[in-house]
């Protein structure tokens, strides 16, 4: 199954259980706000996303992977508007029988979407001033 | 004439000052013809800038014609995660 929400509050992170016995391996990723944005310190970052798209392209690449990847579940939440340093900005679980399709699955989702969502980010610095963010890391 | 919306992200928005904004094309620009008028507008601000585009919220690799009420957006690298 796959699940996509993109929220404009706090990340609530998707429920851990143990009622999986299929499935061995469940792989969790936080992306979170760093405090430093090219040598200077920030308090948050705002997100912006294109509205419809971010969402539709973050399906497709959740469907590539579960074409490319025997995994049974991906479930994604990114988050958009102000997220303060330290707070989460992605959160994405994967669930699978085995670990290596779910590090080698994580590793393209996250790849891909660093790649075609188009979400982007701004950088809030301590003196209020707000400025296109310069971070494309893949 | 056509008339095309130009959706605006990030550093376009920066550099074009708006979130969105009308250009009236001749009938048969393409999105080629649409990048280059962007990248005027902007006075170079928008130099070194790789651009993606997307119309109608789907990515189009190669040019292609623009028609008449298409949303389009030129897309700079993103950020996501």
């Amino acid at each position: 199954m796959i699940k996509i929400e993109i929220v404009d509050d706090l990340i609530e992170p998707f429920l851990s259980h143990d009622g999986r016995l299929e499935q061995g391996s469940e792989l969790m990723f936080n992306g979170r706000v760093r405090s430093m944005e090219n040598d200077q310190k920030i308090i948050a970052l705002e997100y912006e996303q294109y509205e419809g798209m971010a969402e539709s392209e973050l399906k497709m690449i959740a469907q590539e992977v579960s074409q490319k990847y025997p995994i049974t579940d991906l479930f994604c939440k990114h988050r958009i508007g102000t997220v303060k340093v330290g707070e989460t900005s992605l959160h994405v679980v994967i669930w699978s029988k085995h670990r290596k399709e779910g590090l080698d699955s994580m590793t393209f989702f996250l790849g891909e979407l660093k790649k075609r969502v188009p979400i982007w980010k701004w950088a809030i610095l301590q003196n209020g001033t707000k400025i296109p963010s310069d971070c494309t890391h893949s | 004439m056509i008339k095309i919306k130009l959706k605006c992200f990030s550093q376009v928005k920066y550099a074009m000052g708006q979130d969105e904004m009308v250009i009236e094309m001749k009938i048969g620009s393409t999105t080629s013809d649409l990048e280059r008028i962007v990248r005027q507008r902007s006075e170079g601000k928008l130099e070194h800038i790789d651009l993606s585009i997307a119309i109608n919220k789907k990515y189009v690799k190669d040019e292609v014609a623009l028609n008449d009420g298409d949303e389009v957006a030129l897309i700079p690298p993103v950020q996501g995660g």
